[in-house]
């Protein structure tokens, strides 16, 4: 759609307002809110057209809501036809969990299914550009890892975990509709774990935790991505053109342990053989958040190289590692103390 | 005359008004004289006036009355100049108001009417500047405005109101000087951790953990094994470069000897990152100890992310079977894995010098081949040394034999270009040359060696 030889797209184009009109599923999640926010005040951007169940509350005057449900069957119509009748130019697609969850049934809807329902909207009425959120946890915790994964490393988390299989599943339907669509721009942005004081995540509560459980005689590299950083970088892909797949991450790294002592938490070392089950009894018993599989990034590495959005695109995140775990641990002791509501959870 | 009154007592107060001219202050002032207008009803007003001049801030008021009244002046001059053209009448009216108000005030106190106040004339005059900005599109008229308030209000309140040394903000400068060293940079890089390389590198090295154990290595490295190194100006002190060496001992500790050796022998004390096998990465304790000291994993994107990045890099090609070997094999080099390492150094345009250790074989000599008890814990071999399984982790220091360490000659790589990386012929023969070359100085050192254990 780029060369607008079709004159319904050529028509498409005339009508379109000036600006861009942005899409966003998953509006009411965390980033959602957030580009909503930033979107609003941004010129260039004509109309944001959130599609989610709940209204997002930063929704303003340029926004449009629509309530779409994307664990429905015949869901994919519906969006078809919003996008047809907003003349929407750019899609971010965000309709996915930040934390793991118990009714994975629903998620499996919700992430694989539900990314299936978008792309099929997107084939009827095709979109400029897609982008999806994913995060590069997916490259899979290892000890064979190297160091720094590039974007061309396969996915390998474990297929045990649901939540990371139907990311993983959703990266591979896009991967096949970038290939079918050479029309659209997709963009994939694999964002490192979201640090920073006002998102909340299993990640945030698990590093909110009095003692915080850790492997023995392990201590992983960890690598994350300030808040601040994440929403710059979907701005940074509303705003340019750059298909491919990016990962998005705050420079260097820590040791765990260095990082849950700058978040002014102790470490429980317990040894693997008994940490895992009684992870896995815990995630039975409904009573732990994160499945027993999330034990091995407390053990292996999984860090991703930053390097081909820093050199493609100058794209350089404003906080590193450390001071994203400084930041968030910053807002932490002031929830700690009652002095702060704590995050919104959605 | 007129010019007291209007400075003292209606408008000013006290020490208002050297100020008076840039609007955003008229406030105070005239709350002031709202206080002050009730006053005079009583007394007559030129006393206190009087009294406030006498004391020592006796400067301001001498100072200001003549400012504030050349403002006025200046500003109704001024105006009366820009609002001719414009004819409004509302121009005139303001114009008028404000001559009145000076009028008035000039001849006798006020004691009735304090009306047109210091706060609505400056007002006016806010708005027939706009207008008469806004109308004539006057600009000289304003730049002629500002520039004589400007030149009013920086004439008379230059001196300072209390005698003050001039050294006041002398301090103030020596903090800036003081910011602007590196030193508290430096400070805050290691307190209020802006700079994470204070800790840890991007490959794990944590330099104070490492120089923590440093008293170790050391130990090791002067008093058990006393190394001896050679040729150690080999080494470039800048730049790029991948050490080749043989790997040997059941326990490996050349790598952490040769980071020693650097550290204590090179010129530059140059810090060495040096890949490990896998399998070391897969112990609790042991991947994540090696890690800090400087070990990476032996794999080429790390290997080549660290080249590219100008580091020194130790290479151990034979691997696994280069440690795993038994005793009788000792000093034979292995097969020098697929020569990945001579593709990352013409990828990269790296200089290899080949480096020969001597003595690690005896420190811990392989006694039994391992297979079936490693195949059982799930590693590639089991270390079965004299001292090592028997005497826990002191074992770990094996046996004093005497090593020597050598460095050859650098071999340049950046002939080639980097598309022969993929020349597997190339490749080949120049790992094969390499791996003679390493193994013809293994063999002049053992020849030349004694003693396993005097050297």
């Amino acid at each position: 759609m780029t060369d607008a030889k079709d004159p319904e797209q050529r028509a498409v184009a005339r009508i379109a307002p000036p600006g861009r009109v942005v899409a966003l599923t998953g509006a009411d999640g965390f980033l959602g809110r957030n580009l909503i926010g930033l979107l609003e005040d941004d010129d260039r951007v004509s109309r944001i057209v959130a599609l989610d169940v709940e209204r997002p509350a930063t929704a303003g005057r340029k926004t449009r809501f629509y309530k779409v449900d994307l664990t429905q069957p015949r869901v994919d119509a519906r969006l078809a036809e919003i996008l047809a009748s907003e003349q929407v130019e750019t899609l971010l697609h965000m309709a996915f969990l930040s934390s793991p969850t118990h009714a994975s049934a629903w998620a499996h809807e919700l992430e694989s299914v539900g990314t299936l329902h978008v792309l099929n909207a997107c084939r009827e009425r095709p979109v400029r550009k897609f982008v999806l959120w994913s995060h590069t946890m997916l490259y899979g915790a290892s000890p064979r890892n190297p160091n720094f994964i590039p974007e061309t490393h396969p996915l390998r988390a474990q297929s045990a975990s649901r939540y990371l299989r139907d990311k993983i599943e959703a990266e591979q339907v896009v991967a096949s509709f970038a290939k079918a669509s050479p029309g659209t721009l997709v963009t994939v942005l694999r964002l490192a774990p979201l640090l920073g004081p006002t998102v909340s995540n299993y990640l945030t509560r698990y590093l909110g935790r009095t003692l915080v459980p850790t492997v023995m005689g392990f201590d992983p590299l960890m690598q994350f991505l300030h808040e601040v950083d994440a929403l710059a970088a979907f701005k940074m892909a509303v705003m340019r053109d750059m298909p491919g797949v990016y990962n998005i991450v705050g420079d260097g790294v820590l040791p765990l342990s260095t990082a849950i002592q700058l978040a002014g938490r102790m470490h429980l070392p317990i040894p693997h053989p008994v940490f895992h089950p009684i992870a896995r009894a815990l995630w039975t018993a409904q009573l732990s958040e994160a499945p027993p599989t999330f034990v091995e990034y407390l053990r292996w590495i999984c860090v991703a190289d930053g390097d081909k959005v820093a050199n493609e695109l100058q794209f350089r995140p404003a906080f590193t590692t450390r001071e994203a775990v400084l930041d968030y641990a910053s807002a932490q002791r002031m929830r700690d103390a009652r002095l702060l509501r704590p995050a919104h959870t959605p | 005359m007129a010019r007291k009154v209007l400075g003292n007592d209606p408008f000013g107060g006290a020490p208002a008004a050297p100020r008076v001219a840039k609007k955003s202050e008229a406030p105070p002032p005239a709350k002031k004289s709202a206080k002050a207008g009730a006053k005079p009803s009583v007394r007559p007003p030129p006393k206190p006036a009087r009294k406030s001049e006498a004391p020592p801030p006796a400067v301001q008021p001498e100072a200001a009355a003549p400012l504030e009244d050349s403002v006025v002046v200046a500003v109704t001059e001024v105006l009366a100049e820009a609002v001719a053209p414009v004819e409004n009448a509302v121009v005139t009216a303001a114009a008028e108001a404000v001559t009145e108000a000076a009028a008035e005030t000039g001849t006798r106190p006020v004691v009735e009417a304090p009306t047109p106040s210091l706060e609505d004339t400056v007002a006016q005059l806010d708005a027939l500047l706009d207008q008469a900005g806004a109308e004539a599109a006057s600009e000289p008229v304003l730049s002629r405005l500002a520039a004589r308030l400007r030149a009013l209000t920086l004439r008379p309140s230059a001196p300072p109101a209390t005698n003050l040394p001039a050294r006041t903000d002398e301090p103030f400068d020596a903090a800036r000087e003081l910011l602007a060293s590196d030193f508290y940079l430096r400070r805050w890089g290691q307190t209020a951790i802006r700079d994470r390389s204070e800790e840890i590198d991007e490959f794990g090295l944590d330099p104070d953990y490492a120089r923590r154990w440093q008293p170790v290595w050391d130990f090791l490295y002067e008093r058990w094994w006393r190394v001896e190194v050679e040729g150690v100006e080999n080494v470039p002190a800048t730049g790029r470069v991948a050490l080749v060496a043989n790997h040997s001992g059941a326990i490996p500790f050349d790598g952490i000897m040769l980071a020693t050796a650097l550290r204590k022998e090179h010129s530059a004390s140059r810090t060495l990152r040096w890949l490990a096998e896998d399998f070391i990465f897969h112990f609790p304790f042991a991947g994540a100890y090696v890690n800090r000291l400087g070990a990476v994993r032996a794999c080429q994107e790390n290997a080549e992310r660290l080249l590219r990045r100008d580091a020194c890099v130790a290479l151990f090609p034979e691997g696994v079977k280069g440690i795993a070997k038994p005793f009788r094999e000792r000093y034979q080099l292995q097969r020098f894995g697929r020569g990945g390492h001579i593709k990352l150094a013409i990828r990269t345009g790296t200089p290899i010098v080949p480096v020969t250790v001597v003595g690690a074989e005896e420190t811990h000599p392989m006694l039994f081949p391992s297979g079936r008890i490693a195949k059982l814990l799930g590693v590639p071999f089991v270390p079965l040394t004299p001292t090592f399984p028997l005497f826990g982790p002191l074992g770990l220091a094996g046996l004093p034999a005497r090593w020597k360490i050598v460095f050859g000659e650098p071999i340049a790589m950046d002939g080639y270009r980097p598309e022969q990386a993929e020349d597997l012929v190339l490749v080949n023969r120049l790992n094969e040359k390499l791996r003679e070359t390493i193994q013809a100085s293994l063999d002049g050192l053992l020849r030349a060696r004694q003693s396993v254990f005097k050297g």
